[in-house]
C-alpha cells in the first residue's frame, strides 16, 4: 500500500484555489481484518478494505468536512469546488477558532509498523486456534473472542504545510473462556510486535481458561460496602471515564465529572499519575503527529493525585483561554496538547464531525504491589472484579454510574481469596473511587477492547469502601 | 444504484465459480445529513454520501465477509478470493449451514410524504432554532444545557444471494436525540431524549416533535425542581410508563431472545443469554417468565416505526415475533444461521448497519402488547406505589437477567390517586422474572421512544423503537432515593 503524496498536494491545492482559508487533508489507506469466534471455533474471517481522503475545510469559524472514497483527481475536481461553496452557506462552528500554524520537525516513533503484519492473515486463523486450545487445555469448557489485526498507511497535509507519511500495523485478541454458563475468565492481548506473538496468544487463552476454572460454584455475592480490587481491564472501563472528562467538549456540554475541579486540586492518592501520550510505541492510538500535524507528546492529566491538565487542541485552547478571560482568571500556557482529531460530535460516528480533542492513550505509572500482594493485604472483606461491562450514568457531571462485574468475581477476606461471587453491581461515584484508591499494582498492561476504546496501560488498583449492590428480587 | 446491481450480481457470479456454497452482495447507496446545537447554537452540519458492498460467503463451512467501495470488478475479484480463502482456513468442524428460505425477489421502501433532500438546509436550520428557542422559553431558561441532534438517513439497498433472492429496498430514517441538564436543588439531572421513525421531513410535523421535546424538557425541569429523597421500607407497586416499559421489554426479553446469544456467538462481546439454561430444561411456549397477561411483540412491519423493515438482510420476508406470550417464552429472534440451528425458519432478524458489517439477529420494535386498561384504571388500583414517567441510568448483565432501571420523572401514588410529590431516583434493580412475573395491568395506550440499538464487534448500533403502553408492577421493592 503507497499513499500518493501528490494526491494529498493537489487536495490542498485546490481547496485553497476554490477559497478554502485553512485545510487539512489526511489520506488513508488500511486493510483490516477480525476474526471473531465462540463455542472454541472461527465464526466468521473479516476483512475490509479502506482508500479514504477525508477533508477538513474552514473559513474563519464555518466548517465543513468531506471524505472522498477511493479518491482520484477527477474526484477531488469535483468535490472539493462543491465542498468550499457549501462551507460558505453554513452557519459559524462554535467549537471552531482556528488550527495548529506552527511547523515542527518530527521524528519517527519506532515500532509503529511490525512489516511481519503483511503475511499474518496467512497464520492468524492457526493462531486463534492455539489460543483457543490453550483456554480448554487450562480447563476451558468453550472459548469465545475476537482477533483484530491491521496495516495502516496515514498521509496528512495542513494548508500551512504541516503532516507527513507513516505507516503503522497492530493486533489486538480478546479470548472469553467459558466452563459453564456462569462461569468464566477473560484475557487480552494488544500491541503492535509481532515478535513471540503466538506464546502471547496462548498466554492469553490459558490465563482466561484459568479464571474460568477459578470461578466455578460462584454464589450470589451479598450486598454491601467492600474494598474492591480492580484489574486493569475495569480499572480502564471505569476510571477512563474520569480522563475522557479531561476534554474541553464534556466540560462544556456538562459531561464531564471534573467540570468544577480546580487545576492542581487534589483529585487522589500522591501514588497516582496519569498521562496521555501519544508516543509509545506499542500505543495502539500512537502517532507522530495529530489531525492538525501537531507533533505528538506526553500530556499530564493527573500528577501525584492532582488535576494536572486537559488534553486540547488549538481550538479548544483557544476557547479555553476565550472562557478564562471571560471569567477575569486569565490563564497563560494553554496550548494544544496533540490531541486533534476528527470525529462526530456524539460519537466517532455520530453527527456532525468536528476538529476536537481526542484522547491517544492513557498512561497510568505504576505502583509498588503485585497482585499477590494486594490480595494478600486485603484483610477487609474486598471484591475482585476481573472484567465488567455496561457502565451508565444517572449523571456525568455528578459521575454517579453504576456497572457490571463479568467473569471470575472473587470474596477475599483475611488476605485470601475466599470463593467465587457473582451477580454484583458496583454503584459509584467517579471521584469518589479516584479518592479512595489505596493500591496501585507494578503490573502495567495495554488494555483496548469492546469496553475500553481508548488504549490504556494500567495497572490493578484497588479502591476502598465502594458500593456493592444486588437485585431485589 | 444501477452500478451496484451490476456489481453485486457480478459478486454472485465470480464467488459461486470460485467455489463458495453460499454467495450474498449487499449495496448500499446512503445519503446522511446532520445538525447539531448548543443552546442554539451550531456545533456543526454534516453532509454525507456513501457507497459500498458487503460481501458474504459460506465455503467449507467457513464463514467470510469483506467490504470495498471500490465497486470494479477486479477489486471485487480480490475481496471474494481472500475471504473464500479465510473462510476456509476457519477449519470448522461444524460446517455454517442456513435455514433453507422461500426464494423471492421483491422490493419494497418506506412512505414518504416529503424528503429530505426537498426541504432547504435553511428550513432545516430554521427548524431547530425554533425548536430550541421555545425549549429554552417554556423551560424558563432552566435548562442551562441543550445539546439537540437530528440525523437524516436515506438507504438505498439491494441484496442478492447465490440461492437467487433479490431484494430492493428505500429507506428513509430520522433519529433525534436531546441531551438536556437543568440546575436541582442539589447539583443537576440530565436528561437524553431520544425519538425518531422511518417517513420523510412530514414526521416532524405528523409527531409534532417540538412538542415532545418541549414537554421532555419542562419534566425534567420539574423533576430537579421539586423530586425529593423517599425511601420505602416495605414493597410497594410501580406503574411504568410507555418509555420505562419499552425499555425492560427491549433490554430483559429482547435481548435475551437473540438466537445468536443463545448459541454464544456473542460471548466475548454482549455475552450470552440466560435462556441457553432455561431451554435446556424445558421448551419454547412451556418456560414461564411473565404472568398470564404478558405478551411482548417485535415487529419490525410497524409503519414508520424506527426499526421499520419489511424483508431482512438475509431477504427473509419480515413479520410480527411474539417472544413472549401469556407469560411464555415463545420464540426466539433467528436470523437464517440460528434457524439451521433450532432447525426451523428464519423469522427475519438479520440486520447490517451499514454495507461493511454482517448481518446478525437484532431487535426492530419491542413492546408490550397493549391491554385493557387504560393508565387512569392502572393508578387508581394502587394504594401505595410509583408512577416511574422516565427513566435515567439502566443497565442489565450479559445474560440478560439482572437489569437496573433508575427512574426520572416519578410521582408517589398514594390511595389510587397521582400525587404532585415527586421522587428523586428511585431504583429498580430487578430480575427479569421480577420485572415480568409481577405484572398484573397493561394499559391500551402506546408510546415508543427510539434507540441505537448496540450489539456485535464492531459495533452495530441498529434504530430500534422500545416503548409501548404502561404497565403495572405489584409488590417491587424500589430502592435508592435516600
Amino acid at each position: 500500500m503507497d499513499i500518493n503524496e501528490d494526491l494529498l498536494k493537489k487536495t490542498v491545492e485546490i481547496a485553497k484555489r476554490e477559497g478554502a482559508k485553512e485545510l487539512i487533508a489526511k489520506l488513508v489507506k488500511r486493510q483490516e481484518h477480525q476474526i471473531r469466534f465462540s463455542n472454541s471455533a472461527i465464526d466468521i474471517s473479516k476483512q475490509w478494505n479502506l482508500d479514504v481522503l477525508e477533508l477538513f475545510l474552514s473559513i474563519g469559524h464555518k466548517i465543513n468536512v468531506i471524505s472522498i472514497q477511493n479518491p482520484t483527481i477527477e474526484k477531488l475536481n469535483q468535490e472539493i469546488p462543491k465542498a468550499v461553496q457549501n462551507l460558505k452557506k453554513l452557519p459559524r462552528s462554535l467549537l471552531y477558532w482556528g488550527m495548529d500554524k506552527n511547523n515542527y520537525s518530527y521524528s519517527p516513533i519506532e515500532g509503529l509498523y511490525d512489516s511481519r503484519i503483511q503475511d499474518f492473515s496467512d497464520k492468524a486463523p492457526e493462531l486463534v486456534n492455539a489460543a483457543i486450545d490453550a483456554s480448554l487445555e487450562a480447563g476451558a469448557k468453550k472459548t469465545a473472542g475476537v482477533l483484530y489485526f491491521g496495516d495502516l498507511k496515514t498521509g496528512v497535509m495542513t494548508g500551512y504545510g504541516n503532516g507527513g507519511i507513516y505507516d503503522s500495523s497492530y493486533f489486538r485478541i480478546t479470548v472469553r473462556a467459558f466452563v459453564d454458563a456462569e462461569s468464566s475468565g477473560q484475557d487480552m492481548v494488544v500491541g503492535r510486535d509481532l515478535t513471540r506473538v503466538e506464546s502471547k496468544f496462548i498466554d492469553a487463552g490459558k490465563n482466561a481458561g484459568k479464571l474460568a476454572k477459578m470461578a466455578v460454584g460462584g454464589q450470589q455475592g451479598k450486598a454491601g460496602k467492600y474494598d474492591v480490587i480492580l484489574s486493569p481491564t475495569v480499572g480502564g472501563n471505569i476510571l477512563n471515564h474520569i480522563l475522557d472528562g479531561a476534554n474541553i467538549l464534556y466540560i462544556i456540554g456538562r459531561m464531564s465529572c471534573l467540570r468544577g475541579i480546580k487545576m492542581g486540586q487534589k483529585i487522589g492518592p500522591a501514588n497516582l499519575t496519569i498521562s496521555d501520550n501519544a508516543t509509545i510505541s506499542e500505543g495502539l492510538n500512537s502517532r507522530p503527529f495529530d489531525f492538525e500535524g501537531t507533533i505528538s507528546q506526553e500530556t499530564p492529566l493527573i500528577k501525584n493525585g492532582n488535576l494536572a491538565g486537559y488534553i486540547q487542541n488549538t481550538s479548544s485552547a483557544k476557547i479555553w483561554r476565550l472562557l478564562k478571560m471571560l471569567k477575569f482568571k486569565f490563564r497563560t500556557g494553554i496550548r494544544t496538547t496533540g490531541n486533534s482529531y476528527l470525529g462526530g460530535v456524539l460519537d466517532e460516528d455520530i453527527g456532525p464531525k468536528l476538529l476536537a480533542p481526542i484522547p491517544s492513550n492513557y498512561v497510568y505509572q505504576p505502583g509498588d504491589y503485585s497482585l499477590d500482594e494486594i490480595i494478600a493485604d486485603s484483610k477487609k472483606p474486598t471484591i475482585y472484579i476481573t472484567s465488567n461491562w455496561y457502565t451508565r450514568f444517572t449523571n456525568y457531571v455528578e459521575g454517579s454510574f453504576s456497572t457490571i462485574p463479568r467473569d471470575g468475581m472473587f470474596l477475599i477476606e483475611d488476605g485470601e481469596i475466599k470463593k467465587p461471587v457473582r451477580k454484583l453491581r458496583l454503584t459509584e461515584t467517579l471521584l469518589g473511587m479516584l479518592s479512595r484508591i489505596s493500591a496501585i499494582g507494578k503490573e502495567v498492561k495495554q488494555i483496548n477492547w469492546w469496553e475500553v476504546s481508548t488504549p490504556t496501560f494500567i495497572p490493578t488498583i484497588k479502591v476502598a469502601d465502594c458500593n456493592i449492590t444486588a437485585a431485589t428480587q | 444504484m444501477d452500478d451496484g446491481k451490476d456489481i453485486a450480481d457480478y459478486v454472485i457470479d465470480f464467488g459461486t465459480a470460485k467455489g463458495a456454497s453460499y454467495v450474498e452482495a449487499r449495496f448500499v447507496d446512503s445519503w446522511d445529513e446532520s445538525y447539531t446545537t448548543r443552546n442554539g447554537m451550531f456545533l456543526g452540519i454534516l453532509e454525507n454520501t456513501k457507497k459500498g458492498i458487503g460481501i458474504r460467503v459460506i465455503a467449507d463451512g467457513g464463514m467470510g465477509f469483506g467490504s470495498t467501495e471500490q465497486l470494479n470488478k477486479a477489486t471485487i475479484e480480490k475481496v471474494i478470493t481472500a475471504i473464500i480463502k479465510m473462510a476456509k482456513a476457519s477449519k470448522r468442524k461444524e460446517p455454517i449451514v442456513f435455514s433453507e428460505e422461500k426464494v423471492e425477489e421483491v422490493s419494497w421502501k418506506t412512505e414518504v410524504k416529503q424528503q429530505f433532500q426537498d426541504v432547504s438546509r435553511e428550513d432545516k436550520k430554521l427548524y431547530l432554532k425554533n425548536m430550541d428557542n421555545r425549549l429554552k422559553k417554556e423551560s424558563n431558561k432552566k435548562l442551562k444545557n441543550r445539546i439537540a441532534h437530528i440525523q437524516l438517513h436515506t438507504e438505498k439497498k439491494y441484496i442478492v444471494t447465490s440461492e437467487g433472492a433479490k431484494n430492493s429496498s428505500f429507506n428513509s430514517l430520522i433519529v433525534t436525540m436531546l441531551m438536556n441538564t437543568a440546575r436541582a436543588k442539589v447539583g443537576t439531572e440530565q436528561k437524553m431524549f431520544s425519538i425518531g421513525g422511518t417517513a420523510g421531513w412530514e414526521w416532524f410535523e405528523d409527531i409534532n416533535f417540538t412538542e415532545e421535546a418541549v414537554k421532555s424538557g419542562i419534566a425534567l425541569v420539574k423533576t430537579a425542581e421539586n423530586a425529593i429523597n423517599m425511601k420505602f421500607d416495605k414493597p410497594i407497586d410501580v406503574v411504568v410508563s410507555g418509555e420505562v416499559a419499552g425499555i425492560m421489554c427491549h433490554e430483559n426479553v429482547g435481548h435475551p431472545s437473540e438466537a445468536d446469544r443463545i448459541y454464544g456467538r456473542e460471548g466475548a462481546q454482549a455475552g450470552e443469554s440466560f435462556y441457553g439454561d432455561l431451554l435446556k430444561k424445558e421448551k419454547l411456549g412451556e418456560a414461564t417468565l411473565g404472568t398470564e397477561i404478558v405478551t411482548v411483540i417485535e415487529d419490525p412491519t410497524v409503519p414508520a416505526s424506527a426499526g421499520f423493515y419489511l424483508y431482512d438482510d438475509e431477504c427473509v420476508k419480515a413479520r410480527p415475533r411474539y417472544l413472549i406470550k401469556n407469560g411464555k417464552l415463545n420464540e426466539l429472534l433467528l436470523n437464517r444461521e440460528f434457524a439451521a440451528k433450532f432447525n426451523t425458519k428464519s423469522n427475519a432478524a438479520a440486520r447490517a448497519v451499514t454495507y461493511n458489517r454482517e448481518p446478525i439477529s437484532r431487535m426492530a420494535n419491542t413492546f408490550f402488547e397493549p391491554g385493557d386498561f387504560s393508565k387512569e384504571e392502572l393508578i387508581a388500583g394502587v394504594k401505595e406505589g410509583i408512577l416511574m414517567n422516565s427513566f435515567t441510568e439502566w443497565n442489565i448483565d450479559d445474560r440478560r437477567f439482572q437489569s437496573k432501571y433508575v427512574g426520572q420523572e416519578v410521582y408517589l401514588i398514594q390511595n389510587g390517586e397521582l400525587t404532585d410529590i415527586m421522587i428523586r431516583r428511585p431504583i429498580l434493580e430487578l430480575t427479569t422474572v421480577g420485572i415480568f412475573g409481577n405484572v398484573d395491568g397493561i394499559s391500551n395506550d402506546y408510546y415508543a421512544p427510539l434507540g441505537l440499538c448496540g450489539k456485535s464487534d464492531p459495533m452495530q448500533g441498529v434504530p430500534v423503537s422500545m416503548g409501548g403502553p404502561h404497565a403495572r408492577l405489584r409488590n417491587i421493592r424500589v430502592g435508592g432515593s435516600n
